[in-house]
């Protein structure tokens, strides 16, 4: 038996919860504010809600926190193999040097990213309080599965096959600032010192 | 796995899954059939005998000796033997010879700013020019009114305020309604 609050409490605490949060200095029903009604939108993916992250004031010696800014576009008619080779050429570019290589890439994907960059750009400097629109960089392009969709396609001789008809999503990331310096790739000296190191790392367990 | 592409050896048996898998279909997909040949046609492959088990009293001697009994119709085909695994497909898929490479032959338009190849001209101002000329041309359509109408003498075109010089004497002269575009050099 759940622990249930017996008659009078019971109808009590239906009360409460049956009245609303607020009521208005007025005392008329307004509708309410704090009720969140999605009107529009059936979900509001977890991409678009980052943008809706509030830090809390810096502290006046910390250094700035760069400027963040998540954009991305939902069901892309492209497939999402092909896009993330687009995504992977973009990543951790200046936005400048990633809208040239997009408007001279063959992919259809192309066009559709460099948008997406252009619409983010903008929401950059008019909403996240970004100075130059230069002084940005890719830190993260990722692309997702969108909706597929099954199609039946005909071949010869009365055969059918079914097609997948597929979407993808294309998610980024801005940073305000120059883009970080590309990692040196690892040498073989970096392999070996990294091993030796293991090597020294090693100790003897359960012992005094 | 090896495929075993039978080549029809028995004609009544290929339509005895082609009628199966129309009733199949009808009972499946009613509005489908509608006008249309059967979706699922039968691919006569490995399977075949065995989806038709109420016919074995006839093929039981065919499929008893299916390897050894069919001696000129048989073709082996290649086939995976085993499922490549997502790491295999990673590796193959994200080689550096499959990325795309970046392009280094990006130059700014000295002209307009934009952006354009090296090799190639500048699309901004490719357009802006291709403009002016689809507007010259409709000039010249309306003087000659037709086609095979184009005069043997060349063809000068004038901007606003401009007369024709002792240059252009005998040539045609193809007039336009606005100022002469800087890209665009007098002679």
């Amino acid at each position: 038996m759940p622990p249930f609050p017996s008659g009078a409490a019971w109808a009590r605490g239906l009360l409460s919860w049956a009245r609303p949060e607020r009521w208005l200095a007025s005392g008329s029903l307004f509708p309410l504010s704090c009720i969140h009604s999605s009107t529009s939108l059936q979900k509001i993916g977890k991409w678009e809600k980052k943008n809706r992250i509030v830090y809390p004031p810096q502290l006046p010696g910390e250094p700035r926190r760069p400027a963040e800014i998540y954009h991305c576009r939902r069901e892309i008619k492209y497939s999402k193999d092909k896009m993330w080779y687009l995504a992977k050429l973009i990543k951790g570019m200046s936005i400048d040097q990633a809208l040239a290589q997009l408007e001279f890439s063959d992919k259809k994907g192309a066009k559709v990213i460099k948008e997406v960059l252009l619409e983010a750009q903008e929401m950059a400097v008019r909403k996240h309080n970004v100075e130059f629109k230069s002084n940005l960089h890719i830190a993260e392009s990722q692309t997702g599965r969108g909706r597929y969709v099954k199609r039946l396609r005909c071949h010869g001789k009365g055969m059918f096959g079914m097609m997948k008809i597929s979407r993808c999503h294309y998610f980024v990331k801005l940073v305000e600032g120059p883009p970080p310096p590309p990692e040196p790739p690892r040498t073989g000296f970096d392999q070996a010192k990294e091993y030796v190191q293991q090597l020294r790392n090693r100790t003897l367990v359960h012992t005094l | 796995a090896v495929l075993v592409l039978v080549h029809s050896p028995v004609p009544r048996l290929r339509a005895l899954l082609q009628r199966c898998w129309g009733r199949l279909e009808r009972g499946l997909w009613p509005g489908v059939f509608g006008g249309q040949s059967p979706p699922w046609g039968a691919a006569l492959a490995v399977q075949g005998p065995a989806l038709v088990p109420h016919d074995g009293i006839s093929d039981a001697g065919e499929r008893s000796a299916e390897a050894p009994g069919l001696p000129g119709s048989v073709v082996w085909m290649a086939a995976p033997k085993h499922r490549r695994t997502i790491e295999v497909n990673r590796c193959r898929r994200r080689h550096p010879s499959k990325l795309i490479e970046i392009k280094r032959n990006i130059d700014v338009c000295p002209e307009c700013g934009n952006l354009k190849q090296k090799h190639v001209l500048c699309g901004y101002c490719y357009a802006k020019v291709k403009e002016e000329t689809r507007l010259i041309r409709m000039e010249i359509h309306k003087k000659e009114g037709g086609p095979f109408n184009a005069p043997t003498v060349e063809t000068v075109v004038l901007y606003e305020g401009e007369k024709p010089t002792e240059k252009d004497e005998g040539k045609r002269i193809i007039e336009r309604a606005r100022k002469r575009p800087s890209w665009f050099v007098q002679n």
